[in-house]
């Protein structure tokens, strides 16, 4: 427990000290008033140059007790609507996943920038809602239609 | 079925079959002879069988001493650690000759894609260094033990230890644990892993090792039985199984087919079991009352259940209007509504011939499905009777004076009962799958031959233990020859896979 912890204000400190450009990620306000190391809220910004340029999407990030031994779970609020996003809004990306690619020491800032690259480059090969799957599979203009519309809807500030 | 006939066995056996002409390559084939398959089966004959295979199986002990001399083979021939060359080794599968060929070519590009460097020599210890910060806890503290690869992705030795006990004791990963840095590959070898987990940790890891060694060769595979540690060495391959039904008894008695790691199902093909075991899975009981509950709309096929009323029937899928009883189209029995007495209609008489075909296959899985079923049952009747048999070669000790010696013939028919029982099981799902011809004939003769056989057997067990001591001879004859047919069934059916005269209904 100490060790999640310690490694959480560790990466509080490195993200005030130095973080990308148009993000935000910060622990949430536990009921007491004083802040919630587990819980924290995240925004992901559209990348540049991709049709999600503009928007600003809202990210929950929930660290277990074993973390970093375990991965966070990361869940857009309210759930986005994208191939590789669950309709609970769970972010399925291999990174995020203990038995694939998580590693103890993947930073806040790479897991952000991960699923900022995931959204301009979904992962067909693991669909997670059917919705954004079969739209993106089938009718490519209708889905970049689509997600301009999500974009306008979550304008980044 | 006379006890005369049954010893007539040794001669039926070299009349009927035996002359095949493929026999003889076969033999050049198999050279080998293989003596613990069987043990229990008295006369043998030193000659190769075609429904046996070659095979050997390993212990734990020896699947180690395999690893290690190829880890050694190799680690001569590259100059590198053995450390280097175990990991090479798994990254190719085991696959010596592709690692040597690749490794000639191009030796940085094979060290890379295995996730080791070109460097990796010195042995690896733990470090303190000044102003160090682990990236995993957070700590800064100053005696802070540190260790890293050649990757040189340093983190203290707790974080470390901690990743490696969760990978290899959570997850069960051994050969393909990568450095705990992002995006870093490296394969963190055997040498890191046993300074940095306890002992208990660093012995599962081994274990892990040597599982992933017979998972990765094609020629071995893991004993099936629970808690057995024992793996079988057999040569044949995935695609000769349409012809081979490779059985193996591996060092803890159990009996299973190395080709899909199933128990015992000579002389029944993969393939057929596989299909047979789902087909029963999805019928069966279901069939069973299909047939006797419910007809077919003649039409679309719906199976369709008459719950109540008349014989006026609209199929609810295509609509189509039928007569329950004749199964002919409504609209022919004009005004005689309600009754039926159109037998000889044509349409009706289709619809009807359709319906019987249907009918006819679902009789015809269900004859082969209820005698597999209580070939099944009897097997594992045949369980508990080997434990009344038990009890009964104790009474026999003590009522009629036989020593232990002498009663043994009762383990040994019982034995041989539920090897048969086995056979006999898999050779109802086998013909269900065989397309008549005359060969089936020999088959369903030496099919019949041995269940009778067997049936006898089972009913000499029966008998009070008092009548048990006349009846040694006959029981020790009929042992002899049950067994003996079993042998000849296995003995055509397998060479008639091998020469591939049997022709079946599906692809095998």
């Amino acid at each position: 427990m100490s060790l999640c912890v310690n490694r959480l204000q560790e990466e509080r400190k490195q993200w005030r000290k130095d973080h990308p450009f148009g993000f935000f990620a910060k622990p949430a306000k536990s009921p007491n008033g004083g802040l919630d190391l587990m819980k924290w809220s995240c925004g992901i910004p559209g990348k540049e140059k991709t049709i999600w340029e503009g928007g600003l999407f809202k990210l929950e990030m929930i660290f277990p007790e074993e973390y970093p031994t375990k991965p966070p779970k990361c869940k857009f609020v309210p759930p986005l609507f994208h191939p590789n996003v669950y309709p609970s809004g769970t972010v399925c990306l291999s990174i995020l996943n203990e038995d694939e690619a998580w590693k103890p020491a993947i930073t806040i800032k790479q897991i952000l920038l991960g699923i900022q690259d995931l959204l301009d480059d979904p992962n067909p090969d693991s669909p997670a809602q059917v919705e954004a799957f079969n739209l993106f599979k089938k009718d490519r203009i209708g889905y970049e239609k689509r997600i301009r519309y999500i974009v306008r809807e979550n304008p980044a500030p | 079925m006379s006890s005369d006939e049954d010893f007539m066995s040794d001669q039926m056996m070299s009349d009927d079959e035996f002359d095949d002409d493929s026999l003889g390559e076969l033999d050049s084939e198999f050279e080998d002879d293989n003596d613990n398959y069987l043990d229990d089966v008295k006369d043998e004959k030193p000659q190769k069988k075609a429904y046996e295979v070659d095979y050997r199986p390993l212990s734990a002990q020896t699947i180690r001493d395999e690893q290690a001399m190829q880890v050694n083979e190799i680690s001569t021939l590259f100059g590198l650690s053995p450390e280097q060359c175990a990991i090479l080794l798994r990254h190719f599968k085991w696959q010596k000759e592709r690692l040597i060929e690749r490794y000639m070519d191009n030796p940085d590009v094979v060290l890379a894609d295995a996730g080791l460097g070109s460097e990796f020599s010195k042995p690896p210890k733990l470090e303190k260094i000044r102003g160090f910060m682990c990236d995993i806890c957070c700590d800064d503290t100053r005696a802070l033990d540190t260790y890293a690869m050649k990757c040189d992705h340093r983190y203290c030795a707790d974080c470390y230890r901690q990743y490696l006990e969760s990978k290899v004791k959570d997850e069960g990963e051994a050969a393909r644990v990568q450095c705990p840095a992002e995006g870093c590959a490296r394969i963190v070898d055997s040498k890191s892993i046993r300074l940095l987990v306890p002992a208990e940790t660093y012995a599962r890891y081994e274990e892990l090792l040597n599982r992933t060694y017979v998972d990765d060769k094609p020629n071995l595979r893991w004993c099936p039985a629970p808690e057995c540690e024992y793996a079988v060495d057999c040569p044949v391959r995935p695609n000769e199984l349409h012809r081979i039904v490779p059985t193996v008894a591996c060092e803890c008695s159990h009996v299973f087919c190395f080709g899909c790691g199933l128990s015992d199902h000579q002389p029944c093909p993969c393939s057929l079991v596989k299909k047979w075991l789902k087909k029963c899975e999805d019928d069966s009981e279901t069939a069973n009352w299909i047939s006797a509950h419910t007809k077919e709309c003649p039409k679309c096929i719906s199976t369709i259940e008459k719950n109540g009323g008349c014989n006026h029937m609209t199929c609810r899928k295509c609509k189509h209007e039928f007569c329950w009883v004749c199964m002919g189209p409504w609209n022919e029995h004009g005004t005689s509504w309600y009754n039926c007495n159109r037998y000889e209609e044509k349409s009706g008489s289709e619809a009807r011939d359709n319906q019987a075909k249907s009918r006819a296959s679902l009789e015809r899985y269900l004859h082969y499905y209820n005698r597999y079923a209580n070939h099944d049952h009897s097997a594992k009747l045949d369980k508990d009777l080997y434990i009344k048999t038990e009890k009964k070669m104790t009474m026999l000790q003590s009522a009629s004076g036989m020593s232990w010696i002498e009663v043994q013939y009762l383990a040994q028919a019982s034995s041989v009962l539920q090897q048969c029982r086995q056979t006999l099981k898999w050779t109802y799902a086998f013909a269900f799958y065989l397309e008549r011809n005359n060969n089936t004939f020999i088959f369903e003769d030496n099919q019949r031959d041995l269940e009778m056989a067997v049936e006898t057997l089972s009913e000499l067990f029966e008998k009070p233990p008092e009548q048990l001591r006349e009846s040694k001879k006959e029981m020790m004859d009929r042992t002899a020859y049950v067994s003996s047919r079993r042998r000849i069934l296995l003995e055509d059916t397998a060479q008639g896979l091998r020469s591939g005269r049997w022709s079946f209904t599906v692809d095998v």
